[in-house]
């Protein structure tokens, strides 16, 4: 394997220090569950790791004047074992119950899935549909970057090369939804999202009160489908109406080909895994 | 590259070391502490041969660089029995027949344990589904389920007696 450099800092001050005179010779590591096998592949080159798995200040999930902070390295195993993400947050807790196994969800981050910025990020359509900002920071600067606004392509995201996402925060208005998130994948387990669907819907009298919807490895990067919600919002749910969205679904998705399906597959399936959470969410 | 120096607990025995930045956990096993119990498989953290418990969790010691653990607890395969005394979990392999060529067994094992842990009367689907990460390419999974089961039945029918 190739060499580097390892450095475990203590402290999250620590690690922005070696941040900024690093900058992009330094690679954060946490779990190491994605980073390892890119870096025996030989995908990912760096000088210097930076292990921030024991850094006790950025592991937590805590609710603070009505809105919901999640530490980015806080562990898939820790969300599940939470009672806030399981009650409050249930479509993030569904999503980590589905991702990986219980062994490397030990290991695996939150912080850490959103930062590789894979197209196929599981944890990404959940916290696009609960509307998350991420708590960014530097040496010299702190600021919030909307998830929306996070991803730029396939593995690249808005992150200056000195900059780490130190939290994940909810706002009281999104938690507490009723969420569905379906990973469809070519096995049941263990495998790398062919394509995610999360959403989110409140329903009044029939009509559409709310909707958010999400969806993974259908694009560049983790996707809102924001035209279908637009179409949606207001209206009076029947057959007809789910058909429609069904086939704007499948207009607004950017899928590509590749060694999982092809592009006309996923395009399809999309549509499907929509109508199967909002079915889900309507009975 | 220059060595890192760690300290860390192995079988419950005090240990040092001097490993290279890019040094695997696996690999000091394996190589260095003679540990042979712990497999490699895929390498790439999807078949769960390479699993032990790190600070009393299950974790994939392929994807585990040595130099994290510096300060940690470390078990493997070889430290669950006590002395000539096998562990529970292991008696339910070998009395079931849930063990043929043998490669997939100490990751299986200690993933189990670690179900039981968390989930001391797991209903087959759970057991499944908690399993997914430790593949097994002779068995067809159906005597490892069983043994999983017999010893969670037998568990906490010791509880029940020790009450």
């Amino acid at each position: 394997m190739s060499q580097f450099k390892y450095i475990s800092p203590k402290t999250k001050e620590e690690v922005l220090q070696i941040l900024k005179q690093e900058k992009s010779e330094a690679c954060l590591v946490a779990g190491c569950s994605n980073i390892l096998p890119y870096i025996k592949d030989k995908i990912i080159s760096k000088k210097l790791l930076l292990d921030i798995s024991d850094i006790e200040e950025l592991n937590y999930i805590k609710k603070s004047e009505g809105k919901l902070y999640i530490g980015a390295g806080t562990t898939i195993s820790d969300l599940i074992n939470s009672k806030i993400i399981r009650e409050e947050c249930n479509i993030l807790y569904q999503t980590a119950e589905q991702f990986a196994d219980p062994t490397i969800r030990n290991s695996a981050t939150i912080g850490g899935n959103l930062a590789d910025a894979s197209p196929a990020a599981d944890v990404a359509p959940p916290l696009l549909v609960l509307d998350a900002v991420l708590e960014v920071e530097s040496m010299d600067e702190k600021r919030e970057i909307s998830l929306k606004n996070f991803f730029v392509g396939p593995r690249k995201t808005v992150l200056h090369d000195d900059e780490m996402i130190s939290s994940i925060k909810i706002k009281d208005d999104t938690i507490n939804k009723n969420g569905y998130f379906i990973k469809l994948g070519l096995r049941q387990a263990m495998a790398i999202s062919l394509a995610t669907v999360a959403l989110i819907l409140e329903v009044e009298k029939d009509k559409i009160a709310d909707v958010r919807i999400a969806m993974g490895s259908i694009a560049p990067t983790p996707l809102r489908l924001i035209k279908v919600e637009r179409f949606l919002k207001n209206k009076k749910i029947n057959d007809e109406l789910i058909e429609e969205a069904v086939k704007k679904v499948r207009v607004e998705v950017k899928p590509i080909g590749d060694v999982r399906a092809s592009a006309e597959y996923r395009r399809y399936v999309s549509g499907i895994l929509f109508k199967r959470a909002f079915k889900k969410l309507t009975n | 590259m220059k060595k890192i120096p760690i300290k860390f607990s192995i079988n419950d025995q005090k240990r040092e070391a001097l490993v290279n930045p890019n040094d695997l956990l696996i690999n000091i096993l394996r190589d260095d502490l003679y540990l042979t119990g712990t497999k490699y498989g895929c390498g790439i953290g999807e078949c769960g041969a390479c699993t032990v418990f790190l600070n009393n969790e299950p974790v994939l010691s392929c994807l585990t660089l040595a130099a994290a653990v510096d300060g940690k607890k470390i078990t493997t395969i070889e430290g669950l029995a006590k002395g000539n005394k096998l562990h529970p979990m292991q008696i339910a392999f070998s009395k079931n027949a849930a063990v043929q060529c043998g490669f997939c067994t100490p990751g299986m094992i200690l993933t189990a344990v670690a179900l039981l842990k968390e989930n001391p009367s797991p209903t087959e689907e759970e057991i499944k589904d908690y399993m997914r990460g430790n593949l097994c390419r002779c068995t067809g999974y159906v005597q490892i389920i069983k043994a999983i089961k017999t010893c969670a039945a037998e568990q906490n029918q010791l509880n029940l007696l020790t009450r």
